[in-house]
């Protein structure tokens, strides 16, 4: 609508008001050009003619890059110790430190352990017992310190709420939740009349990574 | 090389020379601090048999009970914590333990119970403990020492609880045991070791006439022998070793330190049992009224030995065995109530008071 304004012809009676004359088509383009040429400072790149032409301006310039939702996430990368601490994911609060609560995890515990040694009859050799024990998950598990480097954690008896890379956590039957450092102390987990000892010293990893590790036979182990 | 002298192991010899109508003498505390003594021997020279009073004494020493298999746990017994160890003087030593091998367990008479536990043992107890003073290196043997007339050991009382459970059921501690308890004590205590397998016991007692025996010259001013010499010539002397040095004979070089004099006769008497530092204490009240009267020879001298296997020496401090666990103490005495008194220990000990 503007663009025809400014091409349109003068109106003829403003012809006389302004003192202008009204130009054919030709002289008018010639004319454009040539105040063009005069008034743009001159630069050899650009062009005042290819100025002029219509062109298309491409408003981006990069590729268009790959859609990144499309690759697969390597890992969940997970949030690392100090935002667990901060979420508190591993205190059990105390309205939950009760032993009673716990007794059914140990049942469940018990079942485990009856299945993964498939069924553990009188017959089976103590060795068998105690390489399935190797790999298994101790949470459940009522376990008693019969002997320990220090003195006071001796005869210390609970349900094993919690297991860390060096520390037990258990609840004792006086709802207290005790913590256990695995060194320097020997641990007895009975399950149906087998009774196995558990040397702290030797068992210092996360419970997920010792179904993996292999054990070592060594000598007497002296704490 | 220097490294291996100072591990060489001492011995620890403490002369004291006093008179006893001096009131600042510490004999009668020292001999109090030496709760479990095993053997007294005395030799009274130029004596051909023993006085009549010596022997009264003899046989009024108190005799003392052995326990087969004594479990512990029965030492805190309530009813005997209340009898015997509450009212006091009833002491004890476990028998047959080695020090250095076994576990060994000594009740003192002011209530404190000793035990010197092994390494296995002390883990499977669980009571505070320390470390032995006398371990190398690694800590092989530990102390638990509880005292029973605390408030803290009270029967019911925590620490009594855990001490009761962990010799009832974490380590089931049981040992022979020496008992003796001051007179009068003994009918209450035949109730509680009914249940044992127990015999009573009199100290032995036996004496040796000496003839023909060279002996230094022992006098109470202060050039008297070596202490050294002297302990070494009493000892061969209650061995039974000839000091002759004869040059036919190659068992012993010992000899008689110089200047000696030769006596006709000597009477060597000693007692061997669980003794009291009480019964000591008569003994030698006994010898000083001997020389009262002039004598040929003016001197006696009564030797005390202590248990080589007891966990506490003089005053409840820890005792141990490295080569001999010798813990003794020498008295000489003399007409004029003045005494010379040699205490001696091993290695594995502590200074003598």
């Amino acid at each position: 609508m503007d663009e025809t304004i400014v091409r349109a012809n003068i109106p003829q009676d403003l012809v006389k008001v302004l003192g202008v004359e009204p130009q054919t088509k030709s002289k008018a383009e010639a004319f454009t050009r040539s105040f063009l040429k005069n008034s743009i400072r001159p630069n050899s790149r650009t062009d005042p003619k290819s100025m002029l032409s219509h062109k298309a301006v491409l408003l981006e310039y990069a590729r268009p890059k790959k859609d990144k939702s499309k690759r697969k996430s390597k890992r969940a990368k997970g949030l690392n110790a100090r935002q667990k601490r901060a979420m508190k994911i591993f205190q059990i609060k105390p309205e939950h430190q009760r032993y009673k609560l716990f007794l059914p995890l140990h049942d469940l515990w018990r079942q485990y352990v009856i299945d993964l040694c498939n069924g553990l009859k009188p017959t089976c050799t103590p060795q068998f017992v105690q390489q399935k024990l190797l790999k298994a998950d101790f949470h459940g598990a009522i376990i008693t310190v019969v002997r320990s480097k220090c003195p006071s954690y001796v005869g210390a008896t609970g349900i094993l709420v919690q297991e860390f890379k060096h520390i037990f956590k258990i609840i004792t039957k006086e709802d207290k939740l005790k913590v256990i450092p695995k060194r320097n102390s020997v641990f007895e987990v009975e399950i149906n009349g087998f009774v196995s000892h558990i040397y702290g010293s030797r068992f210092e990893q996360r419970a997920s990574e010792r179904s993996a590790k292999k054990f070592k036979v060594r000598g007497t182990i002296d704490l | 090389m220097f490294g291996d002298l100072e591990r060489t192991p001492r011995t620890l010899l403490v002369c004291e020379r006093s008179s006893f109508l001096d009131e600042k003498n510490r004999l009668s505390s020292q001999v109090e601090q030496l709760h479990f003594n095993y053997k007294v021997s005395m030799l009274l020279p130029e004596c051909s048999s023993a006085p009549s009073h010596l022997e009264a004494v003899f046989n009024s020493i108190n005799s003392f009970y052995l326990i087969r298999k004594l479990p512990i746990h029965e030492l805190l017994d309530k009813h005997f914590l209340e009898t015997a160890v509450h009212q006091g003087r009833v002491s004890g030593l476990s028998y047959g333990t080695r020090i250095d091998e076994d576990n060994c367990v000594a009740l003192m008479p002011n209530g404190h119970l000793s035990l010197s536990l092994d390494k296995d043992s002390f883990e499977v107890l669980g009571v505070e403990g320390k470390p032995s003073r006398f371990n190398q290196r690694t800590n092989s043997r530990f102390v638990v020492s509880v005292d029973l007339t605390d408030s803290s050991m009270a029967p019911g009382g925590r620490g009594y609880q855990r001490l009761v459970t962990g010799l009832k059921s974490r380590l089931q501690l049981k040992t022979d045991f020496l008992l003796s308890h001051p007179p009068g004590c003994g009918a209450s205590l035949h109730a509680f070791l009914s249940r044992y397998d127990w015999s009573e016991h009199k100290p032995e007692i036996r004496s040796h006439t000496l003839t023909d025996l060279s002996s230094p010259l022992l006098t109470s001013d202060l050039q008297s022998c070596d202490p050294r010499r002297l302990l070494e010539w009493l000892g061969a002397v209650d061995a039974h070793v000839s000091c002759e040095n004869s040059s036919s004979s190659f068992l012993s070089s010992l000899v008689c330190p110089e200047p000696r004099t030769r006596l006709s006769q000597a009477l060597s008497v000693s007692v061997c049992g669980l003794l009291r530092p009480q019964d000591v204490q008569q003994l030698i009240q006994q010898i000083r009224c001997y020389l009262e009267q002039p004598r040929l020879e003016n001197w006696v001298s009564l030797t005390v030995h202590g248990f080589v296997d007891s966990p506490v020496s003089w005053g409840g401090e820890e005792h141990g065995v490295l080569r001999g666990g010798d813990n003794f103490y020498s008295l000489l005495m003399f007409h004029d109530h003045t005494y010379q008194l040699h205490l001696a220990t091993g290695a594995h000990d502590t200074c003598p008071p």
